[in-house]
């Protein structure tokens, strides 16, 4: 057995250091800021943890400046080196550059691929499929405890209740976010209705303090937005950056919201269409049975059989006229006949053979002759005779006759 | 009838009976045909309410219909 080295402290601590810096080398570390601290010295002392672990971060006067003031909380990229700092034997880490994630190599990462996928084609403009002008069902693929639905849903009650939505669930930040927004999009492209698949999809999350785009810029989501067999609309709720989904996405909007603007149309614009349709229509015919009247009515006054009442009346007229001259003919010309025959009248009641009796005379006849008797040899004894007075008349038998 | 087809039936007919070359009774029978259409598709519109259902991925892909609370 070899005699065991015995380190000083400063021995072990400069060891330990040397193993660290050249074992490691320089790399990028990614954490939460906690307990920042400002040393006069114009040092920079800082703490970057995670869920499970810490880290002593120094940042030291000189270096490239800090992209950002320092908050605890904010999530960072430092790109050193692990040491140990000798006097104190503590491990910690020299930063040369610190800057906010997003920034930096993030972004370097998102510029590759946006690139990568550009040269491929998933952002042609060849690629882009057209929306349904009105659409009735409409898929959404977002979180179900986020503002999104429910500012999709408050659109689209306004707007175009007509269409029915179908909420997708899926996480869109932290590290499953990816998987289930490509699962969830797969089966929004799977999905049917009664035999009918989604018009559209909107892919989103709402908007507000999340920094985190991550899982928008995730080549998985990307490609499987480019491969979802219904038209997607991305609305990613970030008014700065552009998420490479919204590269992909055949529409891109700005909010949920606005997505679900863009995609309807205006239920109270549709409904003022058909009422202005409608009186187009009354306008269209009306014109044509005003021009049927007028045609009509030509035709009527052309005709002789207009106002056939008043041909009527004035033919009555004149029969009137001439009925009443054919009445004057007898009062007038036939005046003196008339006066003549009105003597003539006179005449025949004096000779009238009822007068007479009305004096007291009678007439008597014998029975079965015509003519009065005049002369008493005319009846034989018992012959039965009747007499004719002004008023009634006697049948009696002859008893005696005297001649004279 | 589809509100996009409603539409469409409605503008045609708009067009036809503008240009007043059809015979009276065709035309009337024409213009009362596209009042019903106009009047249908009014009441659709009006008549609209947003339905909302949730898709929940079950065992083996089965797709199901939950109504999400829209309030």
């Amino acid at each position: 057995m070899n005699e065991q080295r015995v380190y000083t402290v400063s021995e072990l601590n400069r060891a330990a250091r040397g193993l660290l810096e050249t074992s490691l080398g320089d790399v990028w570390m990614k954490g939460e800021v906690a307990e920042v601290t400002r040393a006069p010295s114009g040092h920079l002392y800082f703490t970057l943890k995670d869920s499970e672990a810490e880290i002593d971060v120094v940042r030291f006067r000189g270096r490239a400046p800090v992209l950002a003031a320092l908050e605890p909380g904010m999530v960072v990229l430092a790109f050193g080196h692990a040491t140990v700092y000798e006097p104190r034997g503590r491990y910690q880490f020299v930063a040369s550059l610190v800057q906010p994630v997003g920034a930096g190599l993030l972004h370097a990462a998102f510029e590759r691929l946006k690139e990568k996928l550009r040269q491929e084609g998933l952002f042609d403009v060849s690629h882009k499929r057209p929306l349904p002008a009105f659409p009735r069902l409409i898929g959404v693929v977002t979180s179900p405890v986020g503002a999104a639905m429910h500012d999709i849903a408050a659109v689209l009650s306004r707007r175009w209740p007509l269409a029915r939505v179908v909420l997708f669930p899926s996480s869109v930040q932290g590290e499953a976010a990816p998987g289930e927004l490509v699962a969830a999009l797969g089966r929004a492209g799977r999905f049917t209705l009664e035999g009918t698949p989604l018009d559209l999809v909107i892919v989103g999350r709402g908007g507000g303090a999340a920094e985190d785009l991550a899982a928008f810029n995730d080549e998985r989501v990307a490609r499987a937005v480019y491969a979802c067999p219904v038209p997607v609309v991305s609305a990613v709720g970030h008014d700065i950056d552009v998420s490479i989904t919204d590269f992909v996405a055949d529409l891109r909007a700005p909010t949920p919201s606005a997505a679900a603007e863009l995609t309807t149309p205006d239920r109270a614009e549709i409904a003022e269409s058909v009422r202005r349709m409608a009186e187009r229509l009354r306008v269209a015919v009306g014109t044509q049975l005003a021009s049927v009247d007028r045609v009509l009515r030509s035709a009527l006054r052309a005709s002789l059989v207009r106002e056939p009442r008043r041909l009527v009346e004035t033919r009555e007229q004149k029969l009137d006229f001439l009925v009443s001259q054919l009445l004057r003919v007898p009062r007038e010309a036939l005046a003196p006949q008339v006066a003549r025959l009105r003597h003539a009248e006179d005449l025949l009641r004096l000779t009238d053979p009822r007068r007479p009796l009305e004096r007291g005379y009678s007439i008597t006849f014998v029975e079965g002759k015509t003519t009065p008797l005049r002369l008493a040899a005319d009846v034989v004894l018992g012959q039965r005779v009747e007499t004719v007075l002004a008023k009634g008349r006697i049948q009696s038998r002859v008893e005696g006759v005297r001649e004279e | 009838m589809k509100i996009e087809q409603a539409l469409a039936k409605l503008e045609e007919i708009t067009a036809t009976l503008e240009r007043g070359d059809l015979p009276l009774d065709e035309a009337i029978r024409l213009f009362e045909e596209g009042l019903a259409l106009a009047a249908d598709t009014k009441r659709q519109l009006d008549a609209a309410r947003l339905r909302v259902d949730q898709i929940v991925e079950q065992a083996k892909d089965t797709l199901d219909v939950e109504p999400f609370d829209v309030s």
